[in-house]
């Protein structure tokens, strides 16, 4: 299998990139890592007739740590999350998440901000970066703005990114030493697109708590009932309260779909608040 | 446009001139001779084609020329002086970790990965790293054994250290949710099935018109199929409808051209259509029935539209044919068709053709369906 023909820009500078995505809107396609798109363009199912490679531009594969968040690149791979190259915003959540995407191959070349901006629903960070509370900056022809990644997904495959904006910074609040976190995915075989994912985070000091699922039909649901029921009480909700919630969502789920997911749920809270 | 690449394979310098659009396995395979890193899916599943770029393995079927300029990549004719990748080999012979053959060359890539990476890996631990190659032999037994003699031959003892976690005692606290978080669009109501090898997706929605008016739009194609996001209708008679559907969902893009029948009930207020069409770029095909029956809603003037979509794919979109994604892709056109209908039908226009979606399926439906 071949893809369609293309030809590729790799533009040396942010303000270059989006000129070459302003272009020809419509028949152009950023590209990261391409491990998402790659299968795409060999079924054909994508036939871009351009692809700009934002791996190269300045900035899109640093790391930086500040007083108050941690910035990864959009262009950082998996893979060097998941060799902790990345400074622990809550400890060790990332590298957990980053270690479960796919297989190591895959992880070699596929990219944090490639992953946000295909906007799979089954895939990892999106359901991940509702859960840490991130903001994403993305640079676009007025200049910088941030999408908290709370309203950035709007569907399957669905942003709120414009055509010619480019993601270039993932920021994520440090938690406290108190944060606890849990992610739990079901998949039929380890690496597949998951059948249901759950994350949980709260943290006692900053006051927040996060119940999010994900691969569901859409964006990830995010439950604010769930949450200030568990960091009230410190414990895990039962099963069927957590089906009844998720029944109530609004989306339309399968049993089979429900039941997963608060298994999931339940998995990922019972990690996080494990004393051991 | 060719782009030429200077990358050192197996120690040797090499330039080959290329199209943007070619893998990097292709690179190896017809343009270096290099025939056995191998070809499975092509589409970053079974891991038959992954081998060493700059130190680390690669699906060389989905990395394209573009990313190969100045690497360094080693296949499995190479690593010539590795001794890890000598232990491998003798090891994969010993312990019979090759049947057929086919997966080998990414299963030692893989290993020679294992093997780097792991001072000290269970059984447990290589089968979960193992999990990106299939071997359709099922020669797993073997393949595991050779990994891990040659992991143990390392002598370390230390397992990797288990990722950081808070254990201090959770305080329960009362929340403050800094960032409301968009409520949940309400999804049409409805269920997503399968038949055999169909899929059947049944929706209900409201309309804000009474059932006389909306039937009226409902039983004439062609005033519904301007609705329908994406389609366009060539050709119809009484029972016949031939035209296509444009889908965009996230990159994906596709053009179902085909034909088919549609017959209405006027009394009954229901309607089906059937009908078939491919992609012929993306070499998919769909085959679809819709049925659709309009009610009274919950008051005189409003109507219930109770949508039942039947639809098989075959080729590459089959292989995108998850359930969830259908779910996802449907309650958005379903959206879309409805408010088109519901601005027809108060003199207005369809907005602008939305070419979105996915799956053909649907495609095939709406587009069948409401199209004509």
């Amino acid at each position: 299998m071949k893809p369609s023909p293309f030809e590729i820009s790799r533009p040396g500078t942010l303000d270059a990139a989006r000129e070459a995505l302003r272009d020809e809107a419509h028949g152009t396609k950023v590209i990261s890592g391409g491990q998402s798109l790659g299968p795409m363009l060999n079924l054909r199912l994508a036939r871009p007739s351009r692809l700009v490679d934002v791996t190269g531009l300045p900035g899109l594969a640093e790391i930086r740590k500040t007083e108050t968040h941690v910035e990864i690149g959009a262009a950082v791979t998996h893979a060097r999350i998941e060799d902790g190259e990345v400074p622990d915003p809550i400890p060790g959540m990332l590298r957990h998440v980053a270690a479960g995407i796919a297989y190591r191959a895959v992880r070699n070349r596929g990219t944090i901000g490639g992953s946000l901006c295909h906007a799979d629903p089954a895939a990892d960070w999106v359901t991940a970066m509702i859960a840490l509370d991130a903001v994403l900056v993305v640079r676009g022809g007025g200049g910088a703005r941030e999408i908290p990644m709370s309203g950035f997904m709007l569907g399957a495959y669905r942003t709120a990114m414009k055509d010619d904006e480019i993601l270039t910074t993932v920021r994520i609040p440090r938690y406290s030493d108190q944060a606890r976190w849990g992610y739990y995915k079901i998949c039929r075989k380890v690496g597949e697109f998951a059948d249901a994912i759950a994350a949980f985070v709260a943290d006692p000091e900053r006051r927040t708590c996060r119940v999010v699922f994900g691969s569901t039909s859409g964006a990830p649901f995010v439950s604010t009932e769930l949450a200030r029921q568990i960091a009230t009480t410190g414990a895990a909700v039962p099963l069927d309260a957590v089906k009844s919630v998720l029944r109530d969502s609004g989306l339309n789920l399968s049993e089979v779909k429900i039941h997963q997911l608060a298994i999931a749920h339940s998995r990922a809270v019972t990690e996080a608040l494990s004393d051991a | 446009m060719p782009e030429t690449l200077i990358l050192t394979v197996n120690g040797e310098a090499c330039t080959v001139t290329v199209a943007p659009r070619t893998q990097l396995a292709e690179v190896l395979r017809d343009h270096l001779d290099l025939t056995g890193t191998h070809l499975g899916c092509e589409q970053g599943v079974c891991g038959a084609c992954t081998v060493i770029m700059n130190g680390k393995p690669v699906r060389s079927c989905i990395t394209y020329a573009h990313t190969c300029d100045g690497a360094v990549i080693e296949t499995i004719e190479g690593h010539r002086g590795d001794p890890v990748m000598d232990q491998l080999r003798d090891a994969f012979s010993r312990h019979h970790a090759l049947q057929c053959g086919f997966c080998t060359p990414g299963m030692l890539a893989t290993a020679h990965d294992i093997v780097t990476r792991f001072d000290a890996a269970d059984e447990a631990t290589i089968r979960h790293e193992l999990s990106g190659n299939l071997c359709r032999c099922t020669g797993y037994v073997g393949i595991v054994g050779a990994i891990s003699e040659v992991i143990a031959a390392k002598g370390a003892t230390s397992a990797p250290p288990a990722p950081l976690r808070n254990v201090k005692p959770f305080t329960p606290f009362d929340p403050v949710e800094a960032a409301a978080v968009p409520a949940a669009s309400a999804a049409p109501k409805g269920s997503v099935s399968t038949d055999g090898g169909w899929t059947v997706v049944k929706r209900s929605f409201a309309l804000n018109h009474a059932p006389d008016a909306v039937w009226a739009l409902f039983r004439d194609p062609a005033r519904v199929a301007p609705c329908i996001p994406g389609a366009t209708v060539d050709s119809l008679d009484a029972e016949n409808f031939s035209g296509a559907v444009e889908i965009r969902f996230g990159p994906i893009r596709a053009r179902f051209g085909g034909r088919g029948t549609y017959a209405n009930d006027d009394n009954a207020r229901a309607g089906s259509i059937r009908g078939e069409g491919n992609d012929k770029l993306g070499k998919s095909t769909v085959r679809g029935e819709l049925r659709y029956a309009i009610a009274a809603g919950t008051n005189p003037q409003t109507s219930r539209a109770e949508v039942e979509l039947r639809f098989e794919i075959d080729g590459m979109l089959a292989q995108f044919n998850r359930p969830e994604l259908v779910t996802g892709f449907v309650n958005y056109i379903l959206a879309q068709f409805a408010a088109n209908c519901d601005a027809v039908l108060s003199g207005g226009e369809a907005g602008p053709a939305k070419r979105l979606s996915v799956f053909a399926m649907l495609w095939a439906v709406l587009k069948a369906r409401f199209s004509r």
